[in-house]
């Protein structure tokens, strides 16, 4: 009977067309996705990276997940229809009277379905595969075919999981007999994936998390998270101990839900009913068997207006927006989705454990978490609704009353929309809530209003308008449902084919941004615009529904066509060319002010002209220029107009031994004029790069002079793009906008496959530190050295205007204010201008101003950043030198401009988002007081760049970076302690780890970094640390300030982080010098691991503790490959019998660090012992013995090493 | 009050001639439409409902062109599908509250008037707070006489209401029906005899898409009056029977004997004895005739 069962649902699947629609769906775009990866689209769209293996093993998992992924929003309509057919045909009321097992009927039918799913997914597979083989992708970048790799995904992930999504969804379906909660359910597990995610987010629940992680994907990746990009490129997916329990685990619950069906299932003609109160039964018996009734029915009036109409289509969606709401499931997801968003609320924009303030903007930030349920909601409602009164079989008689098709379809788009009101206000609901549970209580509540019911909703709407138009189309709300979702995730992939402006993509367009300090800013009108031409195409939408609205039953889609035809009349071609001509009017004056009135270009062509620029100009890059020495600048910001002008000058010198001729200035905008004070032939011009070259008529001889005179202004912002950097409050403008000399070599592409296509030599990205011939310029500027700054800047009467140097006088003039700068020392070519609405707070000591200028309801962490800046210049003045200023400024801009502090001259623009809004806990458990820390960087900076610049080669950034982070964290250490820097430490190591798997091109030791933010903060911060426990934070620091007296304010030739290092060498006893060539001369990681320990009393009431631990490290070649020696056959190896294979590492003649703790009067733990011990092996055991009783042991346990595994280094006892 | 309906032409993609080149005029009063499964019955219904469009052919409604002006027919049509569900979970009244806002009923107070009453035509007010979708066939097809009932209709169709409804349920049902037809006009199609007999004033039996008799209940009777035979007859003679004579129709009696009806304008044999001719015999000889036209 099984079989039976079994083949008859084999062959209903195998005749129904739909089956084939999915076969062919998840076969297409698994080769669209693997042939793109494998560069299949180069030629045209932007070339694909060289360094990563387009079909390695984790690419393979990453991208066959999340197909998978994807997939399961069809589980509904395979593995339920399974079952669910035979209550719609309401075959079950014959078949459950047959003869068969309940086994035979729920495996068979569970079987078949799992069988189809299962095809499904290996046609994924198939897909994949042939898509990295494609004709035309890049060959460099596709590894041999490892049908294992295949093999292990499908079998250990895939088919488990389709079991386990499967199962579930059957069991909903079963027991509900109903389609949509078996979707609804799939949307409840995404988002309690999502959910599952981002509480098991913290590093303390990495196990947790990869074995509840129902995927197996964070299974895989407890094993995969730091592998180099070696090791992504060549490594086979792992199989380990976590993958097992977590597949075990999962596989077991699959078991049990199918076992729980199983024991549930009845061959029942209704329901089952989990109610918990049981009806009492009552007999019913017939009355009705009288006789005749006079009809008189009461005169009622009717009314068919227009009016009247527009009211009962509001009823009507009454109808069907609680037909929505009521039905538990939705109810049991929005439940669901209200946890998400808390949990989203509470785990976001959370920087080194501290959270940010609950402000109102961050909490619409979370609307994303509804987004994607609103949107499935919507496309599966539409569906519903469109298709309700035939479901319910009760179309004839609707369709035969005299109400208007409109009334009809727009009833059911109102009710969609009321539906989206209600989520959109349980997101302000859960944000309001969750800003009062965090004692945060100014609500902005017109804010939350216009976001969600006019922003956000429009966006759904337009979908909404999709939808119904689709949903009426197809007449299956299911396969509508597909279709619909089949476009929403399909057209991400345009960009991909080459399609990549927003008119050519349904209801894209650029974003909007917020912040505190401007407001929407410009981005709320484009966003606006954009979606006003959506809409308008919605509308068009709108009236093919109307069209093709049934009514009634027609017997063939071309009768439905013949109806659409007749339905259209002069007002419907009126009304729909008048919106046509709308939305193509709008479009194409969107194309026209995008690609003709300002060029747009491709993401292609943007590559091309990188091409071009290195070409014709690279060959103009050494020839000497003049260096500027003294900049004067009037700059005058309109906040109102959204515009600047500045003029200028600039006085230049000759510093070459050689004569100049030629000028290469690059300007910023077209609207820039130059001039010079002495004849001049402009023999270039080239306003593509904004590139010009200029004779002079007489050669600029040796220390000869010369002045430029400027112009600059700011594009004009039209209503559609915005080309200025000035915002209405909070400008933020650097001397980019001023014009510039030499060939910049910025714009190179940097990628040498790339390259190498475009027939150009491979990239050395920045010439070696030992180079002595590319010393001549600072990582910051390339034409000038030291210079003289003074600038007067104006802007509107309420707002100050901010430059660095000393303010010489404010004036108000015709309605504007001005203010005079005057720097009275030498100061690197850095500076920027900000204006706003500015509130300040002033503070003087030892003869230093401080002064915060804030955005009026930002005045959260003032006194943490003021302390920030005391205690940096304080910690920086002992340990280095002095400071230059008598002045330290920050300056609040809108996050809108980003999310960084940058630190100029005495003045340091500061985001709101990375301090003035902090929520910073004091408490032992809290997270890193970054507005202190941050602040503290930046001050830093005075020092570690604006005193010591590095030249314009590998490693320069450490010289900056690296050291402004070592400072803060010696200020945090010092006011916080060292629980904090704990905190600190490991997440600067886990996003060390975590960020250089990500590497594109190399990753170079710390000294010869290329200015990767993982290299020079996170590494940089680690190693410093650690060097300071090394050899002790007053020789570092006596070996800095030796060095910086002897580098500050140099001329070229510049020093370099080779130089650095040698002082640092200097400061460091032989013993240690191998740390130098770990830290900063190769990439060098540890894997320290306790084994085992334990501990005996002793007879004189003391405690001897034996640990057993292994120390190894091995050194990284610049892509992640491990080698254990320098020296061939140097390597140490150990092995055990368990062990699978050896532990190797390099030689050893260590100093580690070895602990021992305690638990101390507060239940906390404290130091008993902690000692560097001498190690030469990788399988060590000591004794120690310590006067408390100890709880826990570890090697180097404050993780101050760099260290693959940072969680095993500690055991408890 | 005329329903005109003129060349009527319906062919489905599988090629079924539903309505063949139908001409049938229809006035006030019940009138009964009579025929087979499958006769074409709920696809002229549905045609005339405004459901489904025709080939060709024209329907007129007093000077409502139907297929030409669709609502102003749906404004005075009552219609009764012959299967029909209703969403779940709504109660008789609230659904009937949602069909009156669909049949234009203005006013609250109105509606619930209208309400009330229909509810108490067909016997439903007990339990008008229960949900539809649990309701008896019987009481189902009386909630679909009363939401047929909101717009006060003046064209009445109702297709095969009696199907599967236990007898009492279908006697009441066919008296509101009754009430309900007197000043308008109802058309009532059945494959049941009786239900025509009892009811209609005007008939006809259709089959195949065409209209194969028109006429009254008295006259189609009356019209056979002398030419209907009957006989007691054992099982195996049957056979004899059936190929010699024009056999309308053959009942078992209790003791395995046979009553056969025979059609003949003379006595076809001395053991046939005439008889009343009843309605049944009317349609027998009507699907019949059309029988061998067609062969």
């Amino acid at each position: 009977m099984f079989l039976t069962i079994f083949k008859y649902e084999m062959r209903y699947w195998l005749r129904r067309p739909i089956f084939y629609i999915y076969a062919a769906i998840f076969f297409i775009f698994p080769i669209l996705i693997s042939s793109s990866s494998a560069g299949l689209f180069d030629n045209i769209t932007t070339t694909t990276g060289s360094t990563r293996i387009a079909n390695s093993a984790i690419e393979i998992f990453e991208m066959f997940n999340a197909m998978l992924v994807i997939m399961l929003i069809l589980f509904p309509s395979i593995i339920g229809v399974a079952i669910n057919r035979d209550y719609k045909s309401e075959m079950h009321t014959i078949m459950y009277s047959y003869p068969f097992t309940k086994t035979n009927y729920l495996f068979a039918k569970f079987l078949s379905a799992l069988v189809i799913v299962s095809f499904i997914i290996l046609l994924i597979g198939l897909g994949l595969i042939i898509g990295f083989r494609f004709p035309g992708t890049n060959t460099d970048i596709v590894g041999p075919l490892h049908i294992k790799t295949y093999f292990h995904i499908y079998f250990i992930y895939l088919l488990p999981n389709a079991l386990l999504f499967g199962s579930i969804v059957f069991a909903m379906v079963t027991f509900t007999r109903s389609i949509i909660a078996g979707f609804f359910t799939v949307i409840g597990l995404l988002l309690i994936s999502g959910l599952l995610n981002d509480i098991l987010s913290g590093d303390d629940y990495r196990m947790l998390d990869a074995i509840l992680n129902p995927f197996g994907g964070s299974a895989s990746n407890y094993y995969t998270r730091y592998w180099t990009p070696a090791e992504r490129n060549t490594f086979l997916l792992p199989f380990g101990k976590v993958i097992l329990y977590n597949r075990l685990f999962w596989l077991s619950i699959s078991v049990i839900i199918f076992g729980f069906v199983y024991k549930y299932f009845r061959f029942d003609q209704n329901a089952i009913s989990f109610s918990f109160k049981k009806k009492k039964g009552e007999r019913v018996t017939k009355n009705n068997f009288g006789g005749l009734t006079k009809i008189d029915l009461p005169k009622v009036s009717f009314d068919f207006s227009f009016f009247q109409n527009l009211k009962t289509t509001w009823k009507l969606s009454n109808v069907d927006f609680k037909y929505i709401i009521l039905n538990p499931i939705f109810i049991f997801i929005v439940v669901i989705a209200v946890f998400a968003l808390f949990s989203e609320l509470s785990f976001s924009g959370s920087f080194f454990g501290t959270d940010t303030l609950p402000m109102t903007w961050k909490m619409l930030q979370s609307e994303d978490v509804l987004g994607l349920f609103i949107v499935i909601s919507t496309f599966l409602y539409a569906g519903m609704l469109v298709h309700r009164s035939r479901i319910a079989n009760m179309s004839h008689i609707v369709d035969g009353t005299a109400i208007p098709n409109w009334t009809l379809f727009v009833s059911k788009l109102i009710a969609l929309i009321k539906m989206q009101f209600l989520l959109l206000t349980l997101v302000m609901l859960t944000g309001v809530i969750y800003q009062m549970y965090s004692g945060f209580y100014d609500f902005e509540i017109g804010h939350y209003m216009f976001e969600l019911y006019i922003l956000n909703f429009i966006n759904y709407l337009i979908w909404t308008l999709l939808a119904l138009f689709i949903q009426t189309l197809v007449r299956n709300a299911y396969l509508g449902l597909f279709i619909m979702l089949a476009i929403f995730i399909g057209i991400d992939f345009l960009s991909a084919l080459g399609i990549e402006q927003n008119i050519f993509k349904y209801n894209r367009g650029p974003f909007y941004s917020y912040s505190d300090m401007n407001g929407y800013g410009q981005s709320f009108g484009l966003y606006l615009i954009y979606k006003f031409y959506w809409l308008l195409n919605g509308i068009l939408f709108l009236i093919l529904t109307r069209l093709l609205w049934v009514r009634g039953i027609p017997s063939s889609f071309k009768e439905r066509l013949q109806i659409a035809k007749s339905r259209i009349t002069k007002n419907t071609v009126l009304g729909f060319s008048v919106v046509l001509i709308a939305f193509i009017g709008l479009g194409y004056r969107i194309y026209y002010e995008n690609n003709i009135a300002n060029p747009r270009r491709s993401a292609k062509e943007n590559e091309q002209l990188r091409v071009d620029w290195e070409k014709t100009y690279k060959k103009f890059e050494n020839v000497a220029q003049p260096r500027i020495v003294a900049v004067n600048a009037n700059m005058n910001i309109f906040p109102n107009e959204l515009s600047y002008n500045a003029d200028g000058n600039f006085t230049m010198v000759n510093k070459t031994n050689e004569s100049i001729d030629s000028l290469f200035v690059n300007y910023n905008t077209e609207r820039s004029t130059i001039d010079f004070n002495r004849s001049h032939q402009l023999v270039s011009k080239d306003t593509v790069f904004n590139f010009h070259i200029y004779k002079l008529d007489q050669e600029l001889l040796p220390g000869d002079s010369l002045i430029m005179s400027f112009t600059a202004k700011s594009m004009e912002n039209t209503f559609f793009r915005r080309f200025s950097p000035v915002v209405s409050n909070g400008t933020f403008i650097n001397n980019g906008a001023f014009p510039s000399f030499g060939y910049g070599p910025g714009r190179e592409l940097r990628d040498n496959k790339t390259r190498e296509k475009y027939d150009l030599p491979p990239n050395k990205l920045r010439p070696h530190p030992s180079d002595s011939t590319a010393l001549g310029n600072t990582y910051i500027s390339k034409d000038a050295d030291w210079i003289d700054f003074e600038t007067v800047v104006s802007t509107s009467e309420d707002q100050i205007a901010i430059a660095p140097g000393y303010l010489q006088k404010e004036w108000i003039e015709d309605g504007r204010r001005y203010f005079h700068y005057k720097m009275d020392s030498k100061i690197l070519n850095f500076y920027a201008y900000n204006s706003a609405r500015y509130e300040v707070k002033r503070e003087e000591s030892d003869g230093i101003n401080y002064e915060i200028y804030y955005h009026k309801a930002h005045a959260y962490n003032l006194d943490r950043m003021m302390a920030g800046m005391k205690d940096a210049i304080k910690y920086s003045e002992n340990a280095f030198s002095d400071y230059q200023h008598r002045q330290a400024r920050i300056i609040e801009f809108p996050r809108t401009a980003g999310s960084f502090a940058q630190s100029f001259p005495n003045t340091i623009p500061f985001s709101e988002t990375i301090g003035f809004i902090a929520d910073v806990d004091d408490s032992e458990e809290g997270g890193v007081d970054y507005p202190y820390s941050v602040t503290a960087h930046e001050i830093a900076h005075q020092w570690w760049a604006h005193q010591v610049i590095g030249a314009d080669v590998l490693g320069a950034t450490m010289l900056s970076e690296s050291l402004s982070e070592y400072v803060s964290l010696k200020v945090l250490e010092a006011k916080h302690g060292s629980n904090k820097m704990r905190v600190f430490l490991k997440d600067a190591l886990d996003r060390y780890l975590r960020s250089r798997t990500f590497e594109r091109k190399r990753e170079n030791a710390l000294m010869y970094n290329d200015g990767q933010g993982y290299i020079r903060y996170q590494k940089g911060s680690l190693i410093f640390y650690a060097l300071s426990d090394y050899i002790g934070e007053e020789s570092l620091n006596n070996a800095l300030s030796k060095y910086v007296e002897k580098v500050k304010f140099q001329e070229p030739p510049y020093t370099t982080s080779i130089e650095m290092v040698d002082y640092l060498r200097e400061a460091t006893p032989d013993s240690l010098q191998y740390v130098i060539k770990d830290m900063f001369e190769t990439v060098t990681l540890y894997d320290n691991e306790v084994v085992n320990t334990s501990f005996e009393e002793t007879e004189d009431g003391k405690y001897e503790v034996e640990i057993e631990f292994l120390v190894s490290k091995y050194r990284n070649n610049d892509q992640g490959k491990r080698s254990y020696f320098d020296e061939p056959d140097s390597s140490l190896s150990y092995k055990t019998d368990e062990m699978e294979e050896a532990k190797e590492s390099l030689p050893l003649v260590d100093y580690i660090d070895i602990g021992v703790f305690y638990e101390n009067e507060d239940g906390k733990k404290d130091v008993a012992y902690l000692k560097k011990h001498k190690i030469t092996q990788i399988n060590n055991t000591i004794k120690i013995i310590v006067e408390e009783k100890p709880v826990e042991v570890g090697v180097d346990p404050f993780n101050k090493l760099i260290d693959i595994n940072s969680e095993d280094n500690r055991k408890e006892l | 009050m005329k329903l005109t309906i003129n060349n009527l032409t319906k062919t489905y993609k599988n090629g079924v001639k539903a309505i063949d080149n139908l001409n049938i005029e229809i006035g006030t009063g019940m009138f009964g439409l009579l025929g087979p499964n499958g006769a074409g019955k709920s696809s002229l219904m549905r045609t005339i409902a405004t459901l489904q469009s025709p080939d060709s052919g024209s329907i007129f409604f007093n000077d409502i062109n139907v297929l030409e002006d669709k609502m102003a027919l749906r404004k005075v049509l009552g219609y009764l599908p012959q299967s029909f569900g209703v969403y779940p979970k709504m109660s008789a009244e609230k659904l009937l509250d949602y069909f009156a806002t669909l049949k234009g009923v203005k006013s609250k107070e109105d509606r619930k008037k209208l309400i009330d009453e229909v509810l108490e035509i067909t016997n439903l007010y007990e339990v008008r707070k229960k949900s539809v979708s649990g309701y008896s066939g019987g009481m189902k097809q009386r909630f679909g006489i009363a939401q047929l009932l909101l717009n006060n209709p003046k064209l009445i169709i109702v297709d095969e209401p009696t199907a599967g409804l236990d007898p009492a349920e279908r006697h009441r049902f066919l008296n509101i029906l009754r009430e309900v037809g007197t000043n308008c006009t109802v058309i009532f199609s059945t494959h049941i005899v009786e239900d025509v007999k009892e009811l209609c004033n005007e008939m006809a039996i259709l089959n195949g898409g065409r209209i194969l008799k028109h006429t009254t209940p008295m006259d189609a009777t009356n019209e056979l009056e002398g030419q209907i035979w009957t006989k007691t007859i054992e099982r195996s003679e049957l056979d004899g029977i059936e190929a010699n004579y024009n056999l309308l129709s053959s009942n078992y009696n209790q003791d395995n004997s046979l009553n056969v009806r025979v059609y003949s304008a003379e006595q076809p044999s001395d053991d046939f004895i005439t008889t009343d001719p009843q309605l049944d015999d009317v349609y027998f000889i009507a699907l019949k005739e059309d029988q061998i036209e067609t062969v």
